[in-house]
């Protein structure tokens, strides 16, 4: 009897919600941090759009203008947990477009900071990029997105209050 | 059987389907929401950028520069572009190794070099000094003391991370090598050339220069720009 309870205590679907939760709140930590490292210097996160090399310099300026306060926006709905399977969704997509901008950017050969999080996608004089880790560290990001993509409902959220009201 | 409890289920069932439905409809709201936030957030940050490229004031060039170059010195054919930033240590070190090879190439009539002095690492500094830096160069430009003042200023280069030099500190560098208190200190106190060095750095930007110190002779970039190597290149355009 006692052993049932226990085992029954921690079960998949009962961990899952409070799994997505911690999953939610790390993506939603990363938006915010990329976000706010960009927001101060708009023109820099231009310049490093720019870098890549990929679009007019006009069109660069804009989505390096805009892309800051979207990603803090991003980091927002996945604090409170609004609409969490939208911005997994739109969080997969960005991700996925970083991920084809630094690999089209490592097989071109240029010599570019992601500018993932700042920094203006400038590399000091003598410092090699490194591709590599920016992939891997965007791929473990976009990990973190399909869990929510697969299961959005989780603890804590403006989601499960709003089913809890219908 | 019965024909009651047949109703009741048929009812529970509907009454299921209809909440899955709601379930569905406020999940798609909610969805069009969050798109709706995020493309006006977009939006707030191309005004923000707007306004604050509109809020810096009119575009005007100083002497010896274009509205979207920076200040030339020297006549020979050979064109020469140098992108540097003034809180950029590496431009210090390329300044102290190949900045007197440039100015004799300029001395000998050989090349025209231009010094963009632009702003890539504003973030850098907690005032923007590389802004104030090169505005206020572009002053001492109208003074004619542009050489001059740009060397005093890598002499007395700010760390990274640092609030970089004072505007008096920047005024009084100038009015030490002559310049007029007056006209040179209100020139850096209005931020007359602040919109004139985000359009070079914009400019530069544009042209593909993603770093600094960067090098450029007759379009090609020197990647290993030592004194030798801009001789070199020189001699070969």
């Amino acid at each position: 009897m006692s052993v049932t309870t226990l085992t029954s205590g921690v079960t998949w679907p009962g961990l899952r919600p409070w799994l997505g939760t911690l999953v939610r709140l790390g993506l939603a930590a990363v938006w915010l941090f990329a976000g706010a490292a960009k927001v101060g210097d708009l023109a820099g996160s231009g310049r490093a759009v720019n870098a890549y090399q990929v679009m007019p310099f006009e069109v660069a300026k804009v989505i390096g203008a805009a892309l800051p306060f979207v990603e803090i926006a991003l980091g927002v709905l996945l604090v409170v947990g609004l609409a969490t399977r939208a911005a997994a969704a739109i969080s997969s997509a960005l991700l996925l477009v970083f991920i084809a901008g630094i690999s089209s950017a490592w097989a071109r050969g240029l010599s570019i900071d992601c500018g993932c999080f700042g920094s203006g996608g400038q590399l000091a004089a003598g410092q090699s990029p490194s591709y590599a880790p920016e992939i891997a560290r965007d791929i473990g990001f976009l990990v973190l997105a399909a869990f929510l993509l697969v299961w959005p409902r989780t603890r804590l959220s403006i989601d499960r209050w709003l089913e809890g009201t219908t | 059987m019965s024909k009651r409890r047949q109703d009741k289920s048929a009812a529970k069932v509907v009454r299921k389907q209809l909440a899955a439905e709601r379930r569905r409809k406020r999940t798609l709201w909610v969805s069009i929401a969050a798109v709706a936030i995020l493309v006006i957030a977009g939006l707030i940050g191309w005004g923000v950028y707007q306004s604050q490229r509109s809020d810096a004031g009119p575009l005007v060039a100083p002497a010896s520069a274009t509205t979207t170059s920076g200040e030339t010195l020297g006549n020979g054919p050979v064109q020469v572009q140098l992108y540097e930033d003034f809180i950029c240590p590496h431009c210090k070190d390329f300044e102290a190794t190949s900045g007197s090879a440039i100015t004799d190439l300029v001395n000998d009539g050989k090349i025209k070099v231009t010094y963009n002095t632009v702003a890539y690492l504003d973030p850098a500094s907690t005032t923007e000094y590389s802004t104030r830096s090169a505005a206020a160069a572009a002053c001492a430009a109208d003074g004619g003391k542009f050489k001059e003042y740009h060397d005093a200023l890598y002499a007395q280069q700010p760390a990274e991370g640092s609030a970089g030099l004072s505007n008096s500190q920047l005024i009084s560098i100038g009015t030490g090598m002559g310049l007029n208190q007056g006209s040179f200190g209100q020139c850096i106190d209005s931020g007359r050339y602040k919109p004139w060095v985000a359009s070079i750095t914009d400019a530069a930007a544009k042209a593909g220069v993603t770093g600094t110190p960067t090098v450029v002779v007759n379009n090609q970039v020197i990647p290993n720009p030592t004194p030798d190597a801009i001789v070199a290149a020189v001699n070969a355009a």
